[in-house]
């Protein structure tokens, strides 16, 4: 194909795409800040995650693109905390400054929330057009860990 | 602790994971994209046959994201860092599952404090124009057939002029498989006075500089015998009565004609590629230097071939209407459009030769056997 289409908007909107999840789906716990209409939010980190995979050879599912949301499973890592924000005040900007991923009970990272020095628009496959892509939503933030992790007692 | 009060969101990892592409977008982009109306993109590369002949000296396979009038390259940018990509959990945790991560007694509000990731990055696409832009004119220079026929050849126009929708169809056509925006594909096209014809078969052609010199001289001698002033508003369909002078066959396709007087018509006249060109007039300026330009590109288009300096300005003024001929001068040709190899002498330089422009073309050879693979997919993929 000698041209792809990138459409501006994903076919099936955020809150028809959430309305199938078996759980409440406008909820999202992330701050106010991070929030975006498809529910979707950015993560960087120094180096990797290793999660134990339920099938060896079908870790990653790109090429499928649309996946049935019955047959997805979630391994829990650790938690992820945000100390110093508050709802009462969600315009105070400061508590970007802080943000905690614990991963398991005795490891911690320190990192922040960071303004996107060019917001990122991410794609998926379109899920009916096979070659063509769409614009699933736009984010301007994201949550940076940018050091190493160290130990901590439990909490 | 100080985080004791805080709220805990649960961090998962979903399986099987979703595929993601992250695109940094620039500001014109994040404007486009979040307007009420926004546009479908295009993401583009060129067809194996011209990604072997318009060779790209900074990337073999490359994809370009195309907006209606603008041209990005992409190019991925690997991150030793990775980027999740993240969303409010469904809450298919076992609650056994939970206790790697948390007492059992400090209960979360499950699954409404819980994230997900579903995808990881480790590369993001990034957008890049390149100093002095994306041009559409080597592609077509290689996908339209060179029109180099003097009045002596056989008509091309003998089935009869091609409807608008047919040679439309032809341009677009073309324009898929050249990896630039839509307006930068059609200024290419009308500067290099392409059109369609369906002579022998239906095609694109660019006219020789000889060529397009022939329509000029027609034009301005048919002009002159029926009163047309062609710097004020015409009938283009007059302009073509007139070069018929006493032949019965047309001396070129109309569509040619057609081309070059929107080439060289006053600009903010120009109408849309797509529609007719029914009035024309002409800028003196504009016109003057496209000539100049022109019969040089015909007469001295290299080193050896360059002719004397006296010689050119006459030939010149003689291809001008009388009124315009006071304009000419060598400070009205295009910054670097041509070159003295003595004081006397003067020769045309090729847009992509002259010295603002970088040395393209040339230095490309090892690209040459460059793959091309066009599914994007695969050729963002072959570079992880």
């Amino acid at each position: 194909m000698p041209s792809v289409k990138l459409h501006p908007r994903p076919s099936i909107p955020a809150n028809k795409a959430t309305a199938t999840a078996p759980s409440n789906p406008a909820h999202n716990p992330l701050p106010t800040l991070l929030q975006t209409p498809s529910g979707l939010a950015l993560l960087e980190l120094q180096g990797t995650i290793n999660v134990p995979s339920g099938n060896e050879d079908e870790d990653i599912e790109e090429a499928s693109g649309k996946i049935d949301p019955a047959a997805a499973f979630e391994t829990p890592i650790g938690k992820l905390m945000f100390p110093d924000y508050s709802t009462l005040n969600p315009d105070d900007t400061k508590w970007m400054k802080r943000a905690y991923l614990y991963v398991g009970r005795y490891q911690r990272m320190t990192g922040e929330v960071k303004k996107l020095p060019r917001p990122i628009a991410i794609l998926q496959k379109h899920p009916s057009e096979g070659e063509e892509l769409e614009v699933v939503d736009i984010v301007r933030y994201k949550i940076f860990f940018k050091n190493r992790p160290e130990p901590v007692n439990n909490v | 602790m100080s985080t004791q009060d805080s709220r805990s969101i649960l961090f998962t990892n979903t399986l099987p994971q979703q595929g993601f592409r992250l695109l940094e977008l620039t500001p014109e982009l994040e404007k486009l994209l979040t307007a009420e109306d926004a546009p479908t993109l295009e993401l583009k590369s060129p067809s194996a046959a011209l990604a072997k002949a318009v060779i790209d000296p900074s990337a073999q396979d490359y994809v370009n994201l195309c907006t209606a009038t603008s041209t990005y390259r992409i190019r991925q940018v690997q991150s030793s860092n990775s980027i999740h990509v993240l969303r409010p959990s469904h809450g298919e945790i076992s609650q056994a599952d939970i206790k790697v991560v948390e007492d059992v007694e400090t209960s979360l509000d499950l699954p409404n404090e819980a994230v997900t990731t579903i995808a990881k990055c480790s590369s993001t696409l990034e957008l890049h124009v390149p100093p002095g832009g994306f041009s559409a004119i080597p592609f077509l220079e290689k996908s339209l057939r060179l029109y180099d026929r003097r009045d002596d050849d056989v008509s091309m126009d003998e089935s009869g002029p091609l409807g608008a929708q047919e040679m439309r169809q032809v341009r677009e056509q073309m324009c898929l498989d050249i990896p630039v925006s839509t307006a930068q594909c059609e200024q290419g096209w009308v500067d290099l006075c392409a059109f369609v014809d369906g002579g022998e078969e239906v095609a694109g052609w660019r006219p020789s500089a000889r060529a397009r010199l022939h329509v000029w001289k027609s034009l301005v001698e048919g002009a002159v015998l029926q009163g047309i002033d062609l710097e004020k508003q015409f009938l283009v369909g007059d302009l073509w009565k007139s070069v018929f002078d006493d032949e019965q066959d047309a001396p070129f396709p109309r569509a040619l004609l057609d081309a070059v007087v929107r080439r060289i018509c006053v600009e903010d006249e120009r109408p849309a590629l797509a529609d007719e060109m029914k009035w024309a007039s002409f800028d003196k300026t504009e016109c003057t230097r496209w000539v100049g330009e022109t019969w040089l590109a015909a007469n001295a288009p290299s080193v050896s071939s360059a002719v004397g300096k006296s010689e050119f300005m006459r030939a010149w003024k003689d291809c001008l209407p009388e009124s315009w001929r006071e304009d000419v001068a060598l400070s009205k040709l295009t910054d670097g459009c041509y070159k003295s190899p003595d004081p006397t002498t003067i020769y045309y330089v090729v847009e992509s030769q002259r010295e603002d422009t970088p040395k393209a073309a040339a230095t490309g050879a090892a690209a040459a056997k460059a793959k091309n693979t066009r599914n994007w997919h695969e050729l963002l993929k072959a570079r992880r």
